[in-house]
């Protein structure tokens, strides 16, 4: 379970961006890449050579490891495809968040590392972002945590399979809300970042990691599909967790890992739909929609509250 | 339908429409306020004809269709028109900024939370749920009446508050009588008219509608 959990959102991530890269082309009436590039791309930057700068130091070569590791450890912990996984006893919400924000401290240092202007603008932004979203992620699923009693992640998931009803109360909506739009800020999804653009002074996480290439360059994009795909089965499987094995039974882990690729694959197309209907934010205009984001995690913690 | 339903639907009505008020501090421009108002008056139509349905009231359908002829289809065109003759200035330089009126607002639903708790305590209907929801509406009608320069802003803050208001009566008695209610909305719209002729002086006046400069108008 260590290992089919890590490995199962490692093979999903790329193809999950190919498919909202591949809708969103689509949606824009381009032919786009296949749904499978992102895999190509990584084979691609694994087989080429490193170059570093004169001036990195040693956290500049670390972080990509860093980066990969925290992400790879955080689908380690959550409930991907089974509920009360196997790390259980570590798998708590405030890992999560910890785990989350230890990659982007890393990778922030890692761009302000090689002295570069470019690199520090976008860890500055990064930071900024962060420090407004990560509260609100925390604050997000502590709605739900209230309402089932713990902050395991795995007893969240169990308390909705128990009481369905609970799927459709004020604190899971307005949680769901603050969740997506946090979804979009951390991992770095319009309107707070676009990840198409090739203007730097635009980007936000693109921007910390130009200096990177080769097989570091490799790890820290599958990192930031990975963060991608955590935030899609946070919202899916916290949510609506129906499909998810509870038993290590292998029918319902098959069913599990199906119910998994659907969901993901929903949230991809409404992602897709929603980045191609809006713009991208000015930055000064980001706190406004964090602000909102947070108030509406403060209104699930107190809607929860208020029902318990 | 069963209670537990009837109840959980309710609660997401009205925190949809809580939401929608949310809308009215984050946008700026007063054409997403105006229809920000008027998806927040058709959740409000079909809560009416929800607790209609679940509680047997002929009369509550009645208003709620009332309440779609005024608030979705009278009043927002009516708004509408008015933006379009002198709503041209989006708002600036509001007293707070949109961050602030966001977090403030979110501290006044917590109050609302607070101050219901007694009525939370007492009441025995399935709607009580939504009550301190329909008093935080209340409260952010008031805070954008409150923090806003233009006059259409706060006009449109000032429906949000009937709006909570009239979600207040539905959760907490399950309506108010036919003819009050009735009463309300003429009420309701004589006070848009009364407001909309204001707006057209203050615009004559002082080419613009940001009440600020009705300052000017003390010296």
């Amino acid at each position: 379970m260590l290992i089919l959990q890590p490995a199962l959102a490692l093979a999903l991530a790329p193809g999950l961006v190919g498919l909202i890269r591949w809708l969103k082309a689509r949606l824009q009436s381009r032919r786009g890449p296949p749904p499978w590039q992102p895999y190509a791309e990584l084979r691609k930057l694994f087989g080429k050579e490193v170059v570093v700068a004169h001036s990195a130091s040693w956290l500049f070569r670390a972080a990509p490891y860093l980066v990969f590791a925290s992400a790879v450890v955080v689908t380690a912990i959550l409930p991907l495809v089974l509920a009360p996984g196997a790390l259980d006893g570590i798998g708590d919400l405030l890992v999560v968040v910890y785990l989350l924000l230890l990659g982007t401290f890393v990778l922030a240092l890692a761009g302000l590392d090689p002295g570069t202007a470019f690199g520090g603008m976008g860890a500055s932004r990064e930071m900024t972002v962060a420090a407004l979203a990560e509260p609100t992620v925390a604050l997000a699923i502590f709605g739900l945590a209230i309402g089932a009693g713990s902050t395991n992640l795995g007893q969240i998931v169990l308390q909705t399979l128990r009481t369905p009803i609970l799927a459709a109360s004020p604190s899971h909506l307005l949680a769901f809300a603050a969740l997506f739009i946090v979804m979009l800020a951390e991992a770095g999804r319009l309107p707070v970042d676009n990840p198409g653009t090739h203007l730097e002074l635009t980007m936000i996480h693109e921007a910390m990691i130009l200096e990177y290439s080769g097989r570091y360059l490799a790890l820290i994009e599958w990192a930031a599909w990975l963060k991608l795909l955590i935030f899609f089965t946070l919202l899916a499987n916290l949510f609506l967790p129906w499909g998810i094995a509870t038993t290590f039974a292998p029918g319902a882990l098959a069913l599990a890992c199906l119910a998994l690729v659907a969901k993901l694959a929903v949230l991809g197309v409404i992602l897709a739909i929603l980045e191609t209907r809006i713009a991208k934010l000015r930055l000064f205009r980001v706190p406004e929609l964090l602000a909102v984001s947070f108030v509406l995690g403060l209104l699930a913690v107190t809607a929860s509250f208020a029902r318990v | 339908m069963s209670e537990a339903v009837f109840a959980q639907l309710s609660t997401f009505g009205a925190s949809v429409m809580l939401l929608f008020g949310f809308v009215l501090l984050w946008r700026r421009s007063p054409r997403a306020h105006i229809t920000a108002f008027r998806e927040q008056s058709v959740v409000l139509a079909v809560l009416f004809a929800l607790v209609g349905y679940a509680t047997a009231d002929r009369e509550l359908y009645i208003v709620a269709a009332a309440l779609w002829g005024l608030k979705v289809v009278v009043m927002p065109w009516y708004l509408l028109r008015l933006e379009r003759d002198v709503g041209t200035d989006r708002e600036s330089r509001p007293y707070l900024n949109v961050a602030a009126s966001i977090l403030i607002a979110g501290a006044l639903v917590l109050f609302a939370y607070a101050a219901t708790r007694p009525v939370l305590a007492v009441s025995q209907l399935p709607t009580r749920d939504g009550i301190p929801l329909a008093m935080g509406l209340i409260f952010l009608g008031l805070l954008v009446v409150v923090s806003r320069k233009q006059a259409l802003s706060q006009i449109v803050g000032f429906l949000m508050l009937e709006n909570g208001a009239a979600l207040l009566a539905l959760l907490g008695t399950f309506g108010i009588p036919l003819v009050v209610e009735l009463g309300v909305f003429l009420d309701v719209l004589l006070g848009l008219l009364v407001m909309q002729v204001f707006v057209y002086h203050i615009r004559t006046t002082f080419e613009s509608i940001d009440v600020e400069q009705l300052n000017q108008l003390k010296h």
